[in-house]
């Protein structure tokens, strides 16, 4: 696929968004996905690294990412510019469960880079052709700081508007910010989203996942209503090479997106 | 069962006569060391030996194999896939045991992601298998469910009964390999004699380890810190894992060569730190005891959950080839008397 | 062999006793013929497990690395240089280690044995002063252990352990052999001849770090074929991946590899691994007349620098 365009999402310049365009208009077609599901991006000469989708498929054309530069892969993709093709596999695993959502409210709590596939999920949702198809969406999306929040143009948008409630908090502000200050497991106690035909969507640092479920379990949360994205080291996206597993379940292949009832039948290892 | 006779005399003109219409790979010695080689004549070819010190894995799942490779790192482009073996290939006197291990490999990489490499290749290869007549003592197929005569996985299965070997057939890939070679039918007298050779063969076996309910223990014990224990004396290697007939975990890398390069798959190891770092500095599996339980688990509890087949046919490499002697059956039957904890 | 085996449970079982220790590390009897296993024993009733003969052939220095309780350990010559090293190299301190030194015979290569008996599959072996008496399926043989040992046991000139808090059994007579004759033959060899050879032997490499893993002196944190960024070397079994890991690893070992062959020996696919390592220690020794892990005081020589080192490489490349 063809990179578009990079945007620079924090201002330390390590998180980028790519918004990619299908070179051969046939794979577009058969490229079906929904959010919560990845992809591995290839470049050649350094790899493929696993990347969710940043992007929502009701807005067809374009597929973006969001990329964290901390590897080897990830530093070579922040290092090309529009113009330049990168290869794409996928799409992979299993994504959340649109159907099971449909008609349910949704809480999303998210916390640093992990949030891009809760942003596609959410972009998903407002979408007019399918808002009638959930309830209320609350976001809580919490950085360490205002400069590292992502897709501040979305952030903005969905502040307008009436049909999402949306709460951004950073754990130290700085003079201009005018929203929380906290970190996002005391922000979801506060602002505590009803459970009622809900679910909770949690995605973030494993620190911020730890001392969220508490939190949500508290506010009557049930487990199979709790759903995570899982991160774990990835290479085949197939559930063959060995490494991504969580017990018997591959995270690359049976997830990412695994609901705290399964997640807790599985050993401890993640 | 259906059968051939072939005499012993008559094995090495049978093996040239296959050689003329295949790509044949049969286990060769080199400095001592006894590996799968291509070979042109059946006089390199070993029919008695014990065992290889590699699996014939390889030959269908190579430690190192260009997915595909590029002419230029400069974006997509030019990218080539390399062709398959264009003869079709035979695996000649394989173990009971490693041909079992296909197997499983097949139901990994032939699962709801088809993996054409290793199938192609699956396909496009004949297995004729040699019985144990002798089982070493570190050969424990027969409580894993193969046996020194297992049929899983081969076409052919040679039985040595003398003179002669008892052809067994499998497939009729395999039967495919002895038309028109006016080999005659087995008799009952053969049959009963090959029969018996089984036996004693089984007989001789020791008691290897206890699978019944191995299962719901291991998965029952995952916290235990019997794992530390069991684990402590191993040095991390990859030995256990690379001599596997069944350990199939990979690797992808990209290998730059000149301006272009290759997107190659090799065997990895859950046994290497590496193997699950995270670029984050994360490790889910971050010392040998985690690592070591992964071995267990995906051999004896995960496997069977994707595969409904356990990930060990009983080869024993794991055992004899050990630096530190951590023999796997010792650690399953110290597992099977552990309490359960629930 | 027995009379070694009693002392050693008694000295373990007193160290256990009397906590001077927590733990004490050594060999027990393995699943196979001709095989001991290291064992860990932290309760005086578990001493009867320990075992001394002929097989003791890993280097449990390995096992000393990033811990914090008291250990004693059971000691040969070459484990014994292998904890000086550590000590030296601050991976343990010298009181956290009660050295059980044990003098050594020479440990048996138990693949030079079975190919002695020509495929016969050996199912007990006994020991009786320098006999083995092997005994298989229909076989016996008696075979003389002295001429079984292991090749890095045949070259061997610090059989009796350098350093010691209790010494069991008494003192060997040292080797009397030319010390480097070995790397002397392979030093007279041409480019070509050598370079072919080791062409041969990294070929066997399946790059299973078994020689990394088993070498006491190789405890990196991050060792440099793990390194992503950068990445030094590839992860094939390419010729030129193989020879530069082996290259970096005796490198890395040159004034630092006390000679014990654990490399070699966990090596399942036979590559002379120790080559490398004998060239440079003969090097070292040449050049700086020093030799790992004899003494707690000698300094490193590739760790500091004297103004007389030799330095005709610099001068003439």
């Amino acid at each position: 696929m063809r990179i578009d365009k990079v945007t620079v999402e924090t201002d330390d310049w390590d998180i980028k968004t790519f918004s990619l365009s299908f070179v051969n208009q046939e794979d577009e077609a058969d490229f079906k996905y929904i959010p919560g599901q990845f992809v591995e991006l290839s470049v050649l000469g350094k790899g493929e690294a696993p990347f969710g989708m940043a992007s929502s498929p009701t807005q067809p054309g374009r597929l973006e990412f969001t990329v964290s530069k901390i590897g080897v892969v990830t530093t070579a993709l922040h290092n090309m510019e529009a113009g330049r093709t990168v290869g794409v596999r996928g799409p992979l695993g299993n994504g959340y469960p649109i159907e099971e959502l449909k008609g349910k409210n949704m809480v999303m709590i998210g916390g640093g880079f992990g949030f891009s596939t809760l942003r596609a999920l959410t972009n998903l949702a407002l979408d007019e052709t399918n808002r009638d198809n959930f309830k209320d969406i609350t976001v809580i999306y919490g950085a360490r700081r205002p400069g590292l929040l992502l897709y501040k143009d979305d952030l903005e948008k969905w502040g307008k508007r009436s049909d999402i409630h949306l709460h951004l908090t950073v754990d130290t502000g700085d003079e201009e910010w005018a929203g929380k200050v906290g970190f996002v497991p005391a922000v979801t106690k506060e602002v505590a989203p009803s459970s009622e035909e809900a679910y909770a969507l949690v995605c973030g640092p494993p620190a911020m996942i730890k001392f969220t479920l508490p939190v949500v379990e508290e506010l009557g949360f049930p487990p199979e209503r709790t759903l995570l994205s899982m991160e774990m080291r990835m290479k085949c996206g197939l559930g063959m090479c060995g490494r991504c597993n969580i017990g018997s379940q591959y995270v690359c292949r049976d997830g990412p997106v695994f609901s705290l009832a399964k997640l807790s039948r599985l050993p401890q290892e993640y | 069962m259906k059968a051939k006779i072939i005499k012993k005399t008559d094995i090495a003109s049978f093996l040239d006569k296959l050689i003329e219409d295949y790509e044949a790979f049969a286990p060769v010695e080199m400095d001592g060391l006894i590996s799968f080689e291509k070979v042109s004549s059946s006089s390199e070819a070993l029919l008695d030996y014990p065992n290889s010190k590699m699996p014939p894995k390889q030959l269908l799942f190579p430690q190192s194999e260009t997915l595909f490779s590029y002419s230029s790192t400069k974006d997509t482009g030019e990218l080539e896939v390399p062709s398959g073996p264009e003869k079709p290939r035979l695996i000649f006197s394989i173990r009971p045991c490693d041909a079992m291990s296909f197997t499983l490999l097949d139901k990994v990489f032939g699962g709801d992601f088809k993996d054409p490499y290793y199938l192609n290749r699956r396909a496009n290869t004949v297995l004729v298998s040699i019985g144990c007549t002798t089982p070493r003592a570190s050969c424990f197929c027969n409580s894993v469910g193969g046996g020194p005569f297992s049929t899983e996985g081969s076409d052919l299965l040679l039985i040595d009964i003398g003179d002669e070997y008892v052809v067994q057939i499998v497939s009729d890939k395999g039967a495919k390999l002895l038309d028109k070679k006016g080999f005659e039918d087995t008799g009952k007298e053969k049959l009963d004699l090959a029969a018996g050779v089984i036996k004693t063969a089984e007989a001789s076996m020791g008691p290897g380890v206890k699978t019944e309910g191995l299962k719901e223990k291991l998965d029952s014990i995952f916290d235990d810190p019997v794992w530390q224990q069991l684990t402590e004396k191993c040095l991390g290697c990859g030995i256990c894992t690379y001599l596997c007939p069944t350990c199939h975990c990979f690797d992808i890398v990209d290998e730059t060569i000149g301006s272009g390069g290759e997107r190659v798959r090799l065997w990895d190891s859950c046994q290497f730190p590496l193997f699950t770092l995270q670029a984050s500095g994360a490790n889910p599996r971050p010392t040998g005891k985690e690592r070591f339980r992964q071995r267990m688990m995906h051999k004896f509890s995960y496997l069977l959950d994707s595969c409904d087949q356990i990930g060990c046919v009983g080869c024993g490499r794991c055992i004899t080839e050990c630096p530190v002697n951590l023999d796997i059956r010792q650690v399953l039957n110290s597992i099977a008397q552990l309490e359960s904890v629930k | 062999m027995p009379e070694l085996t009693n002392k050693i449970r008694e000295v373990a079982r007193d160290l256990l006793q009397q906590k001077k220790v927590d733990l004490v590390i050594g060999f027990a009897r393995g699943t196979t013929p001709m095989c001991s296993t290291p064992c860990f024993v932290r309760q005086d009733g578990e001493v009867n497990g320990l075992i001394w003969d002929s097989f003791c052939e890993n280097n449990l220095a390995k096992y000393l690395v990033k811990r914090s309780d008291k250990i004693a350990i059971i000691a040969k010559g070459c484990d014994a240089r292998a904890v000086v090293e550590l000590i030296k190299e601050n991976q343990i301190s010298r009181d956290q280690v009660v050295i059980i030194g044990v003098p050594c015979q020479g440990m048996v290569d138990r693949g030079m044995v079975r190919s002695a008996l020509e495929g016969n599959e050996i199912q007990e072996v006994e020991e009786k002063d320098d006999r083995l008496i092997i005994k298989g399926k229909n076989f016996e043989k008696v075979l003389n252990r002295n001429e079984f040992l292991h090749p890095s046991c045949k070259v061997c000139t610090h059989r009796n352990p350098v350093i010691y808090d209790i010494l069991v059994g008494d003192t060997v007579k040292e080797l009397d052999t030319e010390p480097y004759l070995d790397v002397a033959e392979f030093e007279a060899l041409t480019p070509e001849e050598r370079e072919e050879y080791f062409s041969k032997e990294f070929a066997k490499c399946i790059r299973c770090y078994a020689c990394r893993n088993a070498c006491p002196l190789c405890y990196c944190q991050e060792c440099f074929v793990d390194c992503s960024k950068p990445q030094w070397i590839g992860k094939t079994t390419e010729a030129s991946d193989t020879a530069i890991f082996h290259i970096m690893r005796a490198f890395h070992l040159a004034g630092r590899c006390v000679e014990c062959g654990a490399c070699e020996r966990a090596c399942p696919m036979g590559v002379d691994i120790r080559k490398l390592n004998r060239k440079l220690t003969k090097d070292v020794k040449e050049r700086f007349d020093y030799e790992a892990g004899l003494n707690l005081e000698e300094v490193a020589p590739l760790s500091t620098f004297k103004p007389d080192d030799a330095e005709e490489f610099i001068l003439h490349p």
